[in-house]
């Protein structure tokens, strides 16, 4: 059985609109504009038990818009979903009951009691039997090193252990489907890492399912062998991440490092990179290059110079996928 | 990273899940849901051990002026649309219960609830395996309030006791029964006020308002107003007739026609606030990302 089955998903908003100063600002009070926004057009996929999913897309995509529906906080303008064999937005409580929201940029437990005491809400929330409260709460604070901070109250910690705080309550009662959203916003690299790697040991152990948006490449490349790209509410591709690098990146970069003190010439230098800009280091030069001519230049360079290495490289996920949002920008906005 | 596993059991699930159990299961977990908030909340008043004595002042502050304020109408007259000194005095002890109960967790509750609306934060609450209305009504207690309580209740116990009145335990119960009528009513009032943010996200004056009305309006009779106030005041803007039921019964006046409407305001508030709650959710569409 598929864990998630979404199919042909739209969701529109009616936003008021006005123009800005005070004329419209009163017009608006008597009559208000509304605009219709696509958040979501046509959007389908199935997510199986315990894969991990990158959700990606540029700001106002629909990440959050779907993930919104997947749990069952909006009603979507058309299509279905299923997470776990129910309809998310029925908001069944045994579909909540197996269910998780992880909002990065909001915080569930209360600003005022000790963290503790919230998740002892939730576990009156989630009907969550003693023992296995117990236990759960003894090896997430283990893990996420969490022993100092649950009796403090939310408002005296800091960023990073407010969000592991968040995190350990929101898996208390062992969710099946695990929705992300930008988890490690705002947070330092160590901690980054850290809430990455407890997240993977997560889907490990428990085999939930999990959907990651992030704007960190570096989430996506350490958690998800999987993504689905949205861009203008649209589904872009759905596959792997080594695919959807290959398929897009339309360029290689090619590194050379030169045996000796050879002197450069950039005249000759011109004709055996076809012309292609070349950016100079101490000891050699990197050129990019369409991906179908990088084997005939490799091959013209290590005939032509005194090469002491070569190597040939992807260009990295981020500027790949920039390069698909850019692209498929200029194709919407052209028509 | 090593050394990092998963050892407890993550996989049994609840002895009862969310949502099973049918009808019985459904108000245990209720009532489960409502023993914790309130009793976390309570225990953690030494966080507001400041604030607490700050709430004894202010109480101390608001009875003295109220019971000042009796005593100048009592040096004009001896009654007041029919009520005695002393049954004015027990009007202001529930007016005072009514109120911190209010403020215990009703309205600090709503006051988080739209603020939740307006951040996005509220997505949280509808995302939680149980009854929404219930959640949002009860996810902030406010200790303090407790003092408005107390002092509620010691004033309703001292003005019975200078009433003449003869209470069986037949008029202790319905007393009970209006005051939780009362109340009812009240908070059904602020739900369905609190659940226009879901519409006009910027809404606190909304409980301003009523917080005015109900501390103005709420602590007379509402039989002393004349009949187009007391209208108003008894459905539109229920504040007076919720405290002064109650009163009646307290004060050994009470009549079955205002028993029975007030069982039956309680429920057709209820009920409607519950609906338009409802209705509000599907219209939700959250703060952006």
């Amino acid at each position: 059985m598929t864990a998630i089955t979404v199919d042909r998903l739209h969701k529109t908003y009616l936003v008021p609109e006005r123009e800005g100063g005070l004329r419209a600002a009163v017009g608006a009070l008597v009559r208000r504009r509304r605009r219709e926004v696509h958040a979501v057009t046509d959007v389908g996929f199935t997510i199986e038990p315990g894969e991990v999913v990158g959700f990606l897309g540029p700001n106002g995509a629909g990440k959050t818009t779907t993930l919104k529906m997947l749990s069952g906080l909006l009603h979507p303008t058309s299509g279905t979903a299923t997470v776990l064999g129910h309809v998310p937005w029925e908001r069944d409580r045994r579909y909540l009951g197996q269910m998780a929201l992880i909002m990065g940029q909001r915080n569930q437990l209360q600003w005022d009691i000790p963290v503790l005491d919230s998740y002892k809400l939730n576990q009156a929330v989630f009907r969550i039997p003693d023992a296995d409260f117990k236990a759960r709460v003894e090896e997430l604070s283990e893990l996420l090193a969490l022993e100092e901070l649950l009796r403090k109250p939310v408002r005296n910690l800091s960023l990073g252990e407010r969000m592991k705080c968040e995190i350990a309550g929101s898996l208390l009662h062992a969710p099946q489907v695990l929705f992300l959203d930008e988890p490690t916003i705002g947070l330092d690299v160590a901690m980054q890492r850290r809430i990455r790697s407890f997240v993977a040991e997560y889907n490990r152990r428990t085999g939930a399912c999990v959907m990651l948006t992030s704007h960190y490449m570096a989430d996506v490349e350490a958690l998800c062998r999987r993504v689905i790209v949205i861009h203008h509410g649209r589904l872009l591709f759905d596959g792997a991440l080594e695919e959807l690098v290959h398929r897009f990146a339309g360029d290689k970069t090619i590194n050379v490092e030169l045996a000796d003190e050879h002197p450069l010439d950039p005249a000759a230098l011109g004709p055996l990179v076809d012309g292609h800009a070349v950016e100079r280091s101490a000891t050699g030069f990197s050129v990019r290059v369409p991906k179908a001519e990088t084997p005939r230049v490799a091959a013209r360079l290590l005939a032509g110079l005194p090469v002491s290495d070569l190597v040939i490289e992807e260009p990295p996920i981020e500027s790949v996928i920039e390069q698909v949002f850019e692209a498929t920008s200029a194709e919407v906005d052209g028509g | 990273m090593t050394g990092e596993r998963l050892d407890a059991d993550w996989t049994s699930g609840p002895r009862q899940a969310p949502g099973e159990g049918g009808l019985a299961g459904l108000v245990r977990h209720d009532l489960r849901i409502l023993r914790t908030y309130l009793s976390l909340g309570v225990l953690n008043l030494v966080q507001y051990r400041s604030d607490f004595v700050l709430s004894v002042v202010n109480a101390v502050i608001t009875l003295a002026t109220q019971v000042l304020g009796l005593s100048v109408v009592f040096g004009q007259t001896t009654d007041l649309a029919g009520w005695g000194p002393y049954d004015l005095l027990v009007l202001i002890g529930v007016h005072f219960l009514i109120g911190g109960v209010l403020g215990l967790v009703v309205r600090p509750s709503m006051e988080a609830m739209m603020e939740g609306i307006r951040l996005g934060t509220f997505d949280f609450t509808l995302v939680k395996p149980a009854d929404s209305q219930l959640l949002a009504s009860v996810q902030v207690v406010r200790p303090q309030a407790l003092v408005d309580v107390l002092v509620g209740l010691g004033v309703v116990v001292f003005g019975m006791t200078r009433v003449q009145a003869s209470l069986s335990v037949v008029d202790v119960v319905l007393s009970l029964l209006t005051l939780l009528c009362g109340l009812v009513v009240v908070y059904s009032f602020i739900l369905a006020l609190s659940t226009m943010a879901f519409w006009f996200v910027r809404l606190d004056n909304v409980l301003a308002i009523f917080q005015s009305l109900f501390g103005e309006a709420g602590r007379w009779p509402v039989t002393i107003f004349p009949g187009w106030l007391r209208i108003v005041l008894t459905f539109a803007v229920p504040v007076a007739f919720a405290v002064t039921v109650p009163s009646e019964a307290l004060t050994g006046r009470l009549t079955y026609t205002s028993a029975l409407s007030a069982a039956g305001l309680a429920l057709l508030f209820f009920a409607a606030s519950r609906w338009f709650w409802f209705f509000a959710l599907r219209r939700y569409t959250g703060a952006s990302a």
